[in-house]
């Protein structure tokens, strides 16, 4: 958990900047995939954007492209998961973040 | 110059005058839910005059439920009891399972008030948006008389206005009264006169009111209409106010 809060820290900059322009992103999590989800607050899917993975030490585990619904799933092992993940969405001109944390994971893992 | 400093202190003389009004009250902890707030949202379920933080009696509802993504779900079985304002009153911890807009909306049991003598039934309902994502702000419910927001019923500014449109069974009410007060949390707030306690303002022909809130904090809009129903008591037929009461949470403007 702390390892979270620490990338929430370095992160709170630039999802600040990012809330003003209105894209929000979304992740859900069962014992297999992290289902990623970014839209903008008009309600529209984003149609392109790099989707990044960190691990709970702020690595970088995987780069991946959104669909063109705005969804991109991330199986669970395919990434450290252990310290929870921190998922970036990055248009170009519009980023924002989602924290899946260790709970989240454990949480919904067990329903 | 007279002045009434109707602060807590008070709250057992004025409580006693009966030109104070009821609110329903849905209270959450938080009305914009960020990931860091957490994955839930803490409900506070009264019945009061809000500006005097005087409870009254909430017996147990008649429906509570909320509605996310054009989905209902029953609640009513999920609530705790608790002390409110010295009153029974509920509380309730909700999983806030995905982004969107949330609204709680309650129906209580008629209250019978001998002083007005009349019924009341105050449709409440408040909005609380998560995780960033405001959609489904303006939403109906459709219920049996509400308030649909014009304005968003969340991320206002102190000092911004709130707009909302009265119905009652779907229609709009041109030049329906509505009553406006403060939830004086903290018993901060003083009044200049009982007139400052609650405030009336009336819709306009197409039933749309406009109200600017002097301050942050929570804001209680009641839009009031007689029912066209009676209901007994003590073997006569009484009249039943239906009060369509949303809650309002204005922001601390952090500018100069």
């Amino acid at each position: 958990m702390i390892r979270i809060a620490a990338m929430v820290c370095s992160c709170v900059v630039a999802p600040f900047g990012a809330a003003a322009h209105g894209l929000t992103v979304f992740a859900s999590v069962d014992c297999e995939t992290v289902l990623v989800e970014a839209k903008f607050s008009n309600g529209k899917a984003v149609q392109q954007a790099d989707v990044r993975v960190f691990d709970g030490e702020n690595a970088l585990q995987s780069t991946l492209p959104i669909g063109p619904d705005g969804t991109v799933a991330v199986p669970l092992d395919s990434v450290d998961h252990s310290g929870g993940l921190l998922i970036e969405v990055s248009t170009g001109s519009h980023d924002n973040y989602w924290i899946v944390t260790p709970d989240d994971i454990a949480r919904n893992c067990q329903s | 110059m007279k002045r009434h400093l109707l602060a807590a202190s008070l709250a057992g003389l004025v409580a006693a005058t009966p030109a104070f009004s009821h609110y329903g009250m849905i209270i959450p902890n938080d009305p914009m839910i960020s990931q860091e707030d957490g994955r839930s949202v803490g409900l506070t379920l009264s019945f009061s005059h809000p500006f005097e933080l005087d409870g009254l009696m909430l017996d147990t509802p008649v429906s509570f439920s909320v509605t996310h993504e054009g989905s209902t779900t029953d609640l009513l079985g999920d609530l705790q009891d608790a002390t409110i304002m010295d009153d029974q009153g509920y509380t309730l911890d909700y999983p806030l399972a995905r982004p969107g807009t949330y609204i709680f909306a309650m129906e209580p049991q008629p209250y019978w008030e001998p002083a007005e003598d009349t019924f009341i039934i105050h449709y409440t309902k408040t909005y609380v948006t998560a995780y960033g994502d405001d959609e489904g702000w303006d939403t109906e419910l459709g219920l049996k008389t509400e308030i649909v927001p014009l304005s968003k019923p969340f991320g206002l500014w102190e000092r911004n206005i709130f707009q909302g449109i009265v119905k009652l069974d779907g229609e709009a009410v041109p030049y329906a009264e509505v009553e406006v007060e403060f939830f004086n949390d903290g018993a901060v707030a003083t009044a200049p006169d009982e007139l400052m306690i609650t405030q009336t303002i009336k819709a306009d022909a197409a039933g749309v009111f406009t109200y600017a809130a002097p301050s942050d904090g929570w804001w209680g809009f009641a839009a009031l209409n007689t029912a066209d129903y009676t209901l007994p008591q003590d073997g006569v037929d009484e009249d039943v106010e239906l009060g369509a009461v949303i809650w309002v949470h204005f922001e601390e403007w952090t500018g100069q």
